[in-house]
């Protein structure tokens, strides 16, 4: 069965490769779509630009958007996700580096569904990752 | 006032690179040192070295969140309202006892204890205050909460039996990265007292430490009913 893919929103190249690691580990088949700005995020979920022949309708099953973006931010990619009809009730989880209460506040009031702080401590990610997989993904086709 | 805004961005700053740009890498340190750990290969010297490196870098995290609430309780913006203490410090209590199950932790606390501040740092507050008190504490820690409700503000004690120290040699205990107990036995990341009188100076409060060596330390604290007026 092909599932729909796990858009991977993320600038860093090591965590881009520490979240394959986790997802296998964690046993999640969903493909890892990675864009490496908020710019390439909405081009990919819109299918516009290098995403132009993309089948739009095709969504994701779950966006993992890192928040400090370089070009376009986490916040003004979940407000173009939250304001597009096709796209308002895609589950988005943050990801960010900070355990703080005030970036987590900022997080959800950006509009995400989820917060996954990403841990020095690598077994705990893929934990983290089991949780996100049975959370988010176990339903998703 | 230009001057001091131009230092609270820079330090908003700070506080943004400590929770994002410092800990990316000890992940990657930590992340791929586990990929590492798990080769057969490695012999044991190497695996003990590997094993040290994620240590060295479980510290440094934990130091990077310390320092970031350092920061941040210079700068984080204050929203002052009514804060039930007594209740957070139940809250408190019930995490300490959570994060150490080996542990009888007694805690009492006077209850109908409130204080005018932001709730976010005064849990902050609460949190230095009560994991030092059970740090510095052997075997099963016995706290006190107390104090008075008082028009001007809320005189706060945070009273433990634990191991105390000599007030003589205390003078920089407020200041970051400063220690009474060497490294390897009960001490902390130095910065639990300095985030308190951080925390406590933005409300225009007072903290001192009255301590015994061997019968225990009480941490007394005012918070002033009105917050002084740039964070009113």
């Amino acid at each position: 069965m092909t599932r729909a893919p796990v858009l991977l929103v993320e600038d860093n190249p090591d965590d881009v490769e520490l979240t394959r690691l986790a997802f296998a580990e964690a046993g999640i088949e969903h493909p890892l779509v990675v864009a490496r700005d908020g710019a390439q995020a909405l081009d990919y979920l819109f299918a516009r630009g290098a995403h132009a022949d993309r089948d739009r309708d095709l969504l994701p099953a779950l966006v993992l958007l890192d928040l400090n973006l370089p070009k376009l931010d986490g916040r003004e990619v979940m407000r173009a996700i939250r304001a597009e009809p096709r796209t308002h009730a895609l589950p988005v989880v943050a990801l960010s580096s900070s355990a703080q209460p005030f970036d987590i506040d900022a997080s959800f009031a950006s509009g995400v569904d989820s917060y996954l702080q990403k841990p020095v401590d690598f077994a705990r990610f893929i934990e983290d990752v089991r949780r996100l997989r049975a959370r988010w993904l176990d339903d998703a086709t | 006032m230009q001057e001091l805004e131009a230092l609270r961005r820079e330090q908003q700053a700070l506080g943004f690179g400590l929770s994002h740009d410092l800990h990316a890498p000890l992940r990657a340190i930590d992340s791929f040192a586990w990929q590492l750990e798990r080769n057969a290969t490695l012999d044991a010297t190497a695996r003990d070295h590997v094993q040290r490196v994620r240590a060295a870098a479980a510290r440094m995290s934990r130091l990077l969140e310390r320092l970031q609430l350092f920061v941040n309780a210079g700068v984080a913006p204050l929203q002052a309202q009514r804060v039930d203490v007594s209740l957070l410090a139940e809250w408190i209590g019930a995490d300490l006892r959570d994060a150490a199950p080996t542990r009888a932790i007694t805690l009492r606390i006077q209850p109908g204890l409130h204080a005018t501040g932001d709730e976010r740092l005064l849990r902050t507050l609460l949190v230095q205050l009560l994991d030092n008190a059970c740090r510095f504490s052997e075997g099963d820690p016995r706290i006190e909460v107390e104090g008075e409700d008082a028009a001007a503000g809320m005189a706060l004690r945070v009273r433990d039996h634990g191991i105390g120290f000599d007030t003589a040699a205390a003078g920089k205990l407020g200041q970051p990265f400063q220690r009474l107990h060497a490294d390897d036995s009960c001490a902390g990341s130095g910065l639990g007292l300095a985030i308190a009188t951080r925390i406590v100076a933005r409300h225009g409060g007072t903290l001192h430490l009255e301590s015994t060596p061997g019968a225990g330390t009480t941490v007394h604290l005012f918070l002033p009913e009105r917050l002084p007026a740039e964070v009113a």
